[in-house]
């Protein structure tokens, strides 16, 4: 198949399908409840044990205490992803919080916050210690 | 001994085929309310390393097309372009296929470069696109080299695999449930390969079949669908991010990262390259059979049920 003809029906496919699906909705955020982050945060850390679990008011991040210390979930498209904040530098964002990860896959994750759940959300992080690293495993 | 033999390039011609199957499959969806899910950055991202992989192919495919022609130089043997030439060629490409997968999921190095595939925690026809950029520098193209040894043409060699990759695009859908049972007993089906892409304990490392299921049968690797263990997407250690360059290259860094870490024997420097994923010096890291282990202490009575049942 001659290259331009390729790349113009791939760039035009993958416009077209992008353009679908957000105009129907997939793009949304699955908003986490209490329940959902906990259930959210055992998918990915099977073996620990939930204490609580405090959804950010946006829905979109939740601090979750554990047994082990304290992790993060937050959504990740229609998803979820989770981490220990062990590893984690806290750094003030305009938006809110910007958590970094020592990890190319998963470099940061911005939280969006209230000013109120700002502080909170940060004196929870440094005061709590941290679970034991997840596991590792990729695959 | 013919050194210049001229097959299409199917994954190229397929393209139109693709999109057209992803807008009815998602359509499908968004008719019947089940069957999938799509999430549009999860979908551009596997559309993206789709184009990469296509990309990559054509910038680096020269290197492996060098090697096959070296030993199609070297080799003494020529089984000619017969029509039965090529079935026994694709029959045994896909058992080719079926090693390459396993070895793609045992050994760090050439997961590094499958682990791609597997990132999204969807399954949709788009996930079937999520293929390797890095392919090249797994070095696996050498499990391809007695093919051509036995005396199919490299031009024939790539040209059943291009039509192994085609017949996997359609089972990565969850619009379809299971298939005849004849047809479920021999080929991969959209059940099989479902299993094949779950992070669940009881799914992990299993189903390496390209287009013929029998393979995982014979070897041991077979884990059939539970519908009470629906499958949950993904990797064990899911990553956050939709940056193509960041999903393409992640394990590979990792890679980098361990093997560099200071205090290590050199043994152990070459497992964190060639190990199963999960390897770490100290314990640190689960690997499948680990996970496996610790699912059984939290539900025993999983104990002896399909995917817990290998040794």
């Amino acid at each position: 198949m001659p290259l331009e003809i390729l790349v113009t029906m791939v760039v035009c496919g993958v416009v077209a399908i992008a353009i679908i699906l957000h105009m129907s909705g997939r793009s949304a955020v699955v908003p986490l409840t209490e329940d959902s982050a906990t259930r959210a945060w055992l998918r990915h850390s099977p073996d620990s044990a939930v204490q609580s679990a405090r959804p950010a008011a946006t829905g979109h991040a939740a601090l979750v205490t554990t047994e082990q210390g304290m992790g993060i979930v937050w959504c990740f498209g229609a998803d979820t992803i989770a981490r220990p904040l062990d590893t984690a530098k806290i750094e003030p964002h305009p938006k809110g919080l910007c958590l970094r990860f020592a990890d190319f896959s998963t470099p940061s994750v911005t939280i969006i916050l209230s000013s109120e759940e700002r502080a909170v959300w940060k004196d929870a992080i440094t005061a709590a210690p941290s679970p034991t690293v997840l596991s590792q495993k990729t695959g | 001994m013919s050194d210049t033999l001229n097959y299409p390039d199917v994954t190229q011609w397929a393209v139109p085929f693709f999109i057209a199957a992803i807008l009815a499959e998602f359509l499908w969806i968004a008719i019947k309310g089940r069957g999938g899910r799509y999430e549009t950055r999860d979908a551009v991202t596997s559309l993206i390393m789709g184009a990469g992989s296509v990309a990559s192919g054509l910038a680096l495919g020269v290197i492996a097309w060098g090697f096959f022609m070296i030993l199609w130089q070297v080799t003494p043997l020529d089984l000619g372009t017969s029509v039965w030439v090529i079935l026994l060629c694709f029959v045994l490409d896909d058992l080719r296929y079926y090693w390459v997968h396993r070895l793609g999921h045992r050994v760090r190095w050439v997961w590094a470069s499958h682990v791609n595939h597997h990132s999204s925690q969807h399954y949709n026809l788009t996930t079937a696109l999520r293929q390797t950029w890095t392919g090249t520098f797994s070095f696996i193209m050498i499990v391809r080299a007695p093919l051509i040894l036995l005396g199919f043409h490299p031009a024939m060699v790539l040209f059943v695999g291009g039509i192994n990759l085609v017949y996997q695009f359609w089972i990565h859908t969850e619009a379809i449930g299971k298939m005849p049972r004849w047809f479920e007993a021999v080929m991969n089906t959209p059940s099989h390969h479902r299993v094949h892409h779950g992070r669940n304990p009881r799914y992990l490392d299993c189903n390496y079949a390209g287009v013929f299921i029998i393979w995982d049968r014979l070897f041991g690797t077979f884990v059939p669908e539970q519908a009470h263990d629906r499958p949950d997407y993904g990797l064990v250690h899911n990553i956050g991010t939709f940056n193509p360059i960041r999903v393409a290259f992640h394990e590979w860094v990792s890679i980098f990262k361990d093997m560099t870490q200071p205090g290590l024997s050199l043994k152990q420097r070459f497992l964190y390259a060639l190990a199963p994923p999960g390897y770490s010096h100290d314990g640190s890291r689960d690997d499948s059979a680990t996970i496996r282990a610790k699912h059984l202490k939290r539900h025993p009575e999983d104990q002896g049920t399909a995917g817990f049942d290998r040794r």
